[in-house]
């Protein structure tokens, strides 16, 4: 072996004519298995990566986004007159309803008819075994 | 490492309590002896004094007598006759209410009355600030868990349809699970059991929102080539990414109507992203089992 074959199986992408000249370099990939790229791959031309660029983070857009959706807000509140403690007040008796309605259907559903309930008993039956069928499939997206 | 724990730790204590304030007993007595009606599928008349409260779900309410506790209709409103009337709250989910006037001794909750009262300016002043909670919740979630949350953005992109599948069903399951722990509620286990189930779902909604908000950002804004990327200097990285989706779809709910179509459909979206990539873990679900002689060959 000498530095030609060495420079080649180092890096046999750079070195394509020397797998044409050495006999037993070609011998090696053979019997390896490998299959010799006569033609360099070019990392331009392949599609961007989603990884690429994704660790960059650019405080300035952020930065810039959360004020305008401030200046947005106070703007709004401003505008209609109201100020965001008595909008959360509001906020707070619809959050009072849903809780009522919560306290009120979880007890009556105890006492549904046996049709209700056996129709309930069924239909979790049924979504669920969906849910974990449709749970077994392996992602397709490749972040790579 | 140690911070993400800190932060899944504080999003579930966060959960955990919207959680509690919604299931937690109000302040106000009610009575939830055994006076309490419930009617199903038909027009309920009440015409006899009733110690508790009164739901009727898919049917009229026709109230002639006293009510102590709350009214609960799920249907087509409400009509007080005689000397009927609710001492408690009257919640209304669908109908008016008829001949109510000084009859109904807490709140009328209905739905006209709190989509009216809150003015149009006002509305968009709050769906703005929610945005904004949403942006702080994105821009954490993506510093903490940027890989995951881009994993998930990817299969969001490349199986829309199995996620919004998954999405339908999975809250659907989230629904019919409750109700079906709501049976053990007397027995204590259903509790902690419908917390559980409350909290995964809040985590999941909002891990999943956060992959919905990358993958919008990146269909609008994302680089096409390298020198693109190489050109751009906000542009660029997961965080830009999920900002520009936050902004993109915090514009599209402020339109009337199409708004929360569109929003509770990104729900839907992100809740089967969440679940099909395991909040972006690349690990399965279950565990398939294999003899060993199978895995050998």
């Amino acid at each position: 072996m000498n530095d030609a074959c060495q420079r080649y199986l180092e890096n046999p992408e750079a070195n394509p004519e020397h797998a044409r000249e050495c006999a037993s370099c070609r011998a090696v990939f053979d019997a390896l298995g490998l299959e010799i790229q006569a033609k360099p791959i070019a990392i331009d031309e392949l599609p961007l990566a989603p990884w690429e660029g994704a660790k960059h983070r650019p405080w300035g857009l952020v930065a810039a986004a959360a004020i305008s959706v401030v200046v947005l807000t106070v703007v709004f509140f401003a505008v209609a007159g109201a100020s965001p403690l008595s909008v959360l007040s509001s906020e707070m008796s619809r959050l009072e309803m849903m809780r009522e309605i919560f306290r009120l259907s979880s007890a009556a559903v105890r006492t549904a008819p046996l049709t209700w309930q056996v129709t309930i008993g069924v239909l979790f039956v049924v979504v669920n075994t969906i849910l974990v069928l449709l749970l077994r499939r392996a992602p397709r997206g490749i972040d790579a | 490492m140690r911070s993400r724990r800190v932060l899944v730790l504080l999003t579930a204590i966060a959960a955990t309590i919207v959680t509690a304030l919604l299931a937690a007993p109000s302040a106000a007595p009610h009575h939830t002896g055994g006076g309490n009606v419930v009617v199903f599928g038909r027009n309920a008349v009440i015409d006899h004094p009733v110690n508790g409260d009164v739901q009727v779900y898919r049917g009229t309410a026709t109230v002639r007598d006293r009510v102590d506790g709350d009214l609960l209709v799920f249907g087509e409103g409400v009509t007080f006759e005689g000397n009927g009337r609710v001492l408690g709250d009257v919640i209304l989910a669908g109908g008016a209410v008829k001949n109510g006037d000084g009859r109904i001794g807490g709140r009328l909750y209905t739905p006209s009355t709190i989509e009216g009262a809150m003015a149009m300016m006002t509305r968009t002043a709050v769906i703005i600030s929610l945005l904004l909670a949403w942006m702080i919740v994105a821009v954490v979630v993506t510093l903490m868990n940027g890989r995951e949350v881009r994993f998930s953005s990817v299969e969001v992109r490349t199986s829309p349809l199995h996620c919004f599948a998954l999405g339908l069903v999975a809250v659907t399951s989230f629904v019919l699970t409750a109700i079906v722990f709501s049976y053990l509620v007397p027995y204590l286990i259903g509790i902690p059991l419908l917390f559980a189930l409350a909290v995964f779902a809040v985590l999941t909604k909002i891990y999943g929102t956060v992959a919905l908000f990358h993958a919008v950002g990146t269909l609008v804004a994302g680089a096409r080539t390298r020198e693109q990327l190489a050109r751009r200097r906000w542009f660029r990285g997961d965080l830009a990414m999920v900002v520009i989706g936050v902004l993109v779809l915090g514009a599209l709910r402020l339109i009337p109507l199409v708004g929360p179509m569109i929003w509770a459909f990104a729900s839907v979206f992100g809740i089967g992203v969440a679940l099909a990539t395991k909040f972006g873990r690349r690990e399965p679900w279950f565990l398939a089992w294999a003899p060993v002689e199978a895995r050998a060959r």
